[in-house]
């Protein structure tokens, strides 16, 4: 019976009240829709009080007042995890504002004697009201959470069926008593509305917002002093709070955009097992690679010869590829007396490696930009490569380890072996002599 | 059957050779790179579709030489897939290699190199491999490469972000203009106030 | 001459170039104001060229805390970040559009500058420790170029090393090792290897940097300080006051600066623009890529330098840098009619050389 009263009497009478009253307030007193403005007695405290109040009071009503409104919309936004905490997030910050303005408020009304001067019990009776209102208010929000989510489905509907005349309070009844008091709160300043300062919020007065501010001193020389530096104040405290705003602003946007991303750039790459695998397997392969360039590049230091092949493997078509003192490719062939023909493959175009096999000109081929060499001399016969491949300073050993014939590039080779004791042979690059280097 | 195919192709080579030769141009299947190069004037090289920029031969990572017993029966069952869908695996092809044999099948592939022109007509028009908003029948047209995100006909490129990201850049637009605002009110402020000390 | 005297004439030069007592709140910002003529615009290129540097060092340090300068980690880690890390590409994309964007700024700047006289007395400091910056500014591009440790990067560092080399050529007896001597300090070993990225590294990184804001915290001082140089011969229609309305208009380029490198840097990958489409890992085994050009910003020296003997071109940009330096003194009495017809032909120059460089390059090697 008394929630009956309580979720659709209270409401109906509040509303009916609140029209008529405020009607007859409009019509007949038309002045009176005012706050009583007391900036003239005291304007420091007022300043920190009214306009945090303001800004935190209207952020939060609106929000209320979208969800209410436009439900589907609100639905939609809410929809959106990040969203919903932002909302939250904004919700919370804008009531402690408002809270901490307010407190300001009362401290202002109840302790300064002017403004005592002018206080009436209603007023009193409402910034009581206001503050409690907006602590239940924080203190639903924080202890249900995500309020902006489920309210769409509990809330809206109840005061949407108030609305259309087909009052259901089935979706309120089970509310947990501290949000019954906030909505009960609700209904309260509602039916107060017609009676207190609260009306003034009917009367908004947008062109404040690009009107310049007005100031009201008494008419004297030493006045008009101070109210130009007043003005000169005022015009840059607005300028300064514009500022504020438009900063805040892209802060937000800025925090909605990027601060994900540059957070998450700071946090790293999303632990995915098949793409870090992935990863790691890439780096361990060049780690490798760059683990045989130096062990090639160890062994060029440290060791006088470099085993290229046995001889019996040497082609005369087909050559082997290995790596010389200059850690570029080189190339052996079985020349046509019999002794080996050793040559840098890096073709001295643009460094390809030129391809070992030989065409019916003796001749090898770099397979980037089509450059000919002959592999005898080294020269270029065609193409863009305009310098002959390096000659690379050979070796035949025996097995015992003794060089039979050794070649340095320029020279004819030195030494001389039967046929058996070559076939028995290996092939060695020798390190070139430190004045050819 | 591994043993057969590479032995196959080492007497095709002499053949590959002479064409190279005659064509001024060389590489594993020029006549595509040729055909690029021609009519996109990029720079191509082999990575476009195999592993390694110098092509299959030689014995660097992701060329012939350097392959091991398992890679070499890859590379066998790979040369084998003369028909479209084998999901080949070649290691010395790249993903967009595989992507070419897989769509068209070999023995096609090896018939366009006659008409190298129609091979981007060919592939699936929808496959975008590197995720960068062209497919990878365009980059290949344009002479891009299909598998790197930053590589394309830059606006092609421009415009496929700027449909990604437009929420972003409106985003970023809002706050640069609600900054510079702001930036302006704080300043003129600022200088208000310091005008007015001055004056007093 | 004696010392007293010398030491009284240094004095004086200093005090006019440095007046100490302009060095307060009140004349370096409240007072200072900027003349509006129609080559006003010239007033914003050095602040958008700031705005750049700016964004460089946040985007600079926010790679840094991935990048590796190790000849085997390198390019891993580069890959990394543009495909790893969230907004990675976005963070290394948006410092290489504008690294190219404060070259461009810093060009502009130059001229500018000369165009309208804006070296003269009382200057010339300024003028030169702009020169000064611009110096560093191309050595950072340098530097930062190779630190990828792709094949391009390398090879290119390489042929730009190699140039120093070449000028042994002209040197005579004992001398012509020097420069090959000069070029293996620089790269720390006999060719480009670990040790030259470990070098870049640090250049580009820390040295060049703390040069920059030693050398650009004078340059900016000494604007404030003078104020806008005039910059036309007749006097200009109004003066508009510095602060704020000047800085705010600044802060406005600025605006649009950051709203069109956000968009290219989300949208249009600074590679795209390259002609080759592979950015592997250096390999020193393998071969050297096709048509391998420097930066766009080096261009006007570059093709000249494909194109002339090397002695023209050592000749020719020893005179430049000479003359850069000493503009304030050469052109001391040059009207500024001549003065924007030089920077104009100059302008024309490096447009001409960095978008046509390529054609005319094969045009008169008629390949």
């Amino acid at each position: 019976m008394i929630d009956l009263f309580l979720y659709i009497g209270l409401p109906y009478i509040a509303i009916i009240v609140a029209i008529i009253g405020c009607y007859r307030r409009a019509k007949y007193s038309k002045y009176s829709m005012t706050t009583r403005s007391s900036q003239f007695l005291e304007d420091k405290q007022l300043l920190w009080g009214s306009t945090p109040w303001h800004i935190g009071v209207i952020v939060v009503l609106l929000g209320h007042l979208i969800a209410f409104l436009l439900p589907q919309v609100w639905a939609a936004i809410v929809s959106v995890p990040w969203a919903v905490f932002v909302i939250e997030t904004v919700g919370v910050a804008a009531s402690i504002l408002a809270l901490a303005g307010l407190g300001t408020l009362i401290y202002r009304r109840v302790t300064s004697a002017r403004i005592q001067a002018v206080t009436t019990t209603a007023d009193l009776l409402v910034v009581a009201l206001l503050f409690a209102q907006i602590v239940l208010g924080v203190l639903s929000a924080t202890h249900f959470r995500y309020g902006a989510s489920w309210s769409t489905g509990t809330v809206v509907p109840y005061l949407w069926s108030l609305l259309t005349l087909q009052p259901d309070m089935t979706y309120v009844t089970g509310f947990p008593m501290l949000f019954k008091l906030h909505l009960i709160g609700a209904w309260l300043f509602i039916l107060l509305l017609p009676f207190t300062r609260l009306m003034h919020i009917l009367a908004v007065p947008f062109q404040y917002i690009w009107r310049r501010p007005q100031i009201v001193i008494w008419n004297t020389a030493r006045r008009r002093q101070q109210a130009v530096a007043a003005t000169v104040a005022a015009d840059s405290r607005r300028e300064f709070l514009k500022g504020a705003v438009g900063v805040t602003g892209a802060t937000g946007l800025l925090a909605i955009g990027v601060s994900n991303k540059a957070l998450n750039y700071f946090k790293g790459a999303a632990a995915d097992p098949e793409a870090e695998s992935a990863l790691l397997e890439k780096k361990l392969r060049r780690l490798e690679l760059t683990a045989e360039e130096r062990k090639y590049e160890l062994e060029r230091q440290r060791s006088s010869m470099i085993l290229v092949a046995p001889y019996k493997d040497l082609d005369p078509l087909k050559g082997k590829y290995f790596i010389d003192y200059k850690m570029a490719p080189g190339l052996a062939f079985r020349g046509k007396d019999g002794l080996p023909v050793v040559i840098s493959a890096k073709c001295t175009h643009l460094g390809c490696t030129v391809s070992s096999t030989l065409d019916e000109n003796g001749r090898v081929m770099c397979p980037c930009h089509v450059s000919f060499f002959n592999i005898f001399t080294g020269q270029p016969e065609g193409g863009p490569a305009k310098d002959p491949l390096r000659k690379i300073d050979w070796a035949l050993v025996d097995p015992t380890g003794k060089a039979l014939i050794t070649g340095v590039a320029g020279n004819k080779p030195e030494g001389t072996a039967t046929p058996e004791e070559l076939a028995a042979c290996s092939l060695f690059i020798t390190k070139p002599a430190p004045a050819a280097v | 059957m591994n043993r057969q195919s590479v032995m196959s192709i080492s007497t095709i080579r002499p053949v590959i050779a002479a064409f190279l030769i005659s064509a001024g141009i060389a590489s594993a299947y020029p006549e595509f790179q040729q055909h690029i190069v021609k009519s996109t004037g990029r720079t191509v090289n082999c990575a476009m579709c195999h592993t390694h920029s110098d092509g299959p031969e030689g014995a660097a990572p992701g060329q012939i030489g350097k392959l091991t017993q398992a890679e070499l029966s890859e590379l066998g069952r790979a040369r084998a897939c003369f028909n479209p869908g084998g999901k080949p695996n070649s290691p010395i092809l790249n993903g967009f290699g595989n992507h070419i044999i897989d769509a068209i099948g070999k023995t096609r592939f090896l018939e366009l190199k006659r008409d190298p022109a129609s091979l981007s007509g060919l592939l699936p028009q929808e496959s975008d491999l590197d995720h960068d908003g062209i497919p990878n029948a365009v980059e290949l047209a344009t002479g891009t490469h299909p598998l790197i995100k930053s590589d394309g006909r830059p606006w092609l490129l421009f415009k496929a972000n700027v449909a990604q990201n437009w929420g972003q850049i409106l985003l970023m637009l809002g706050a640069t203009v609600f900054g510079l605002m702001g930036l302006k009110h704080l300043l003129t402020g600022f200088a208000i106030a310091t005008h007015d000390e001055e004056e007093h | 001459m004696n010392l007293k005297e010398l030491l009284n004439r240094s004095g004086t030069y200093l005090a006019e170039r440095l007046p100490v007592e302009k060095m307060n709140y009140a004349s370096m910002v409240k007072k200072k104001e900027v003349p509006v003529h129609r080559l006003s615009w010239g007033y914003y290129m050095g602040g958008l060229a700031l705005f750049f540097f700016m964004v460089q060092i946040v985007t600079g340090l926010m790679l840094l805390f991935y990048y590796q300068p190790t000849v085997s980690e390198a390019h891993a880690s580069v890959e990394y970040i543009t495909e790893h890390v969230p907004a990675g590409g976005l963070v290394r994309n948006i410092h290489s559009w504008a690294s190219s964007l404060m070259i461009a700024s810093v060009l502009v700047h130059l001229l500018t500058c000369f165009a309208m006289k804006a070296y003269a007395k009382p200057r010339e400091l300024t003028w030169v420790t702009g020169v000064l910056l611009l110096g560093i500014t191309f050595a950072l591009g340098f530097t930062g170029y190779l630190l990828p440790w792709h094949q391009i990067a390398v090879n290119a560092t390489k042929i730009g090393l190699e140039t120093i080399e070449k000028v042994g050529d002209y040197l005579p007896g004992a001398m012509s090792d020097w420069p090959r001597q000069i070029k293996e300090i620089i790269q720390g070993e006999a060719s480009v290897g670990q040790a030259t990225l470990s070098r870049f590294f640090a250049l580009h990184v820390i040295i060049l940097p703390l040069a920059i804001f030693g050398v650009l915290g004078f340059h900016l001082l000494s604007v404030q300080l003078h104020g806008m140089s005039k910059g036309i011969d007749e006097n200009p229609r109004r003066q508009e006051k510095f602060f704020p309305t000047f800085f705010l208009k600044d802060l406005r380029v600025w605006g649009v600066a950051f709203m069109v490198l956000f968009v290219l840097g989300l949208c249009l990958p600074f590679e795209s623009l390259f002609p080759y489409p592979l950015f592997e890992p250096f390999d020193p085994k393998g071969s050297t890529p096709d048509g391998i050009k420097p930066e766009w910003y080096f261009f006007w020296i570059y093709y000249p330098l494909e194109l002339l003997p090397l002695w023209v071109i050592l000749l020719g940009s020893a005179i430049l840098g000479g003359v850069l330096l000493a503009t304030p003194w050469i052109f001391k009495n040059t009207s500024r009619k001549t003065l924007r017809i030089i920077a104009i032909a100059a302008g024309v120059y490096l447009v001409v050389m960095t978008v046509w460089g390529d054609a005319i390059y094969h045009l008169l090697k008629g390949q």
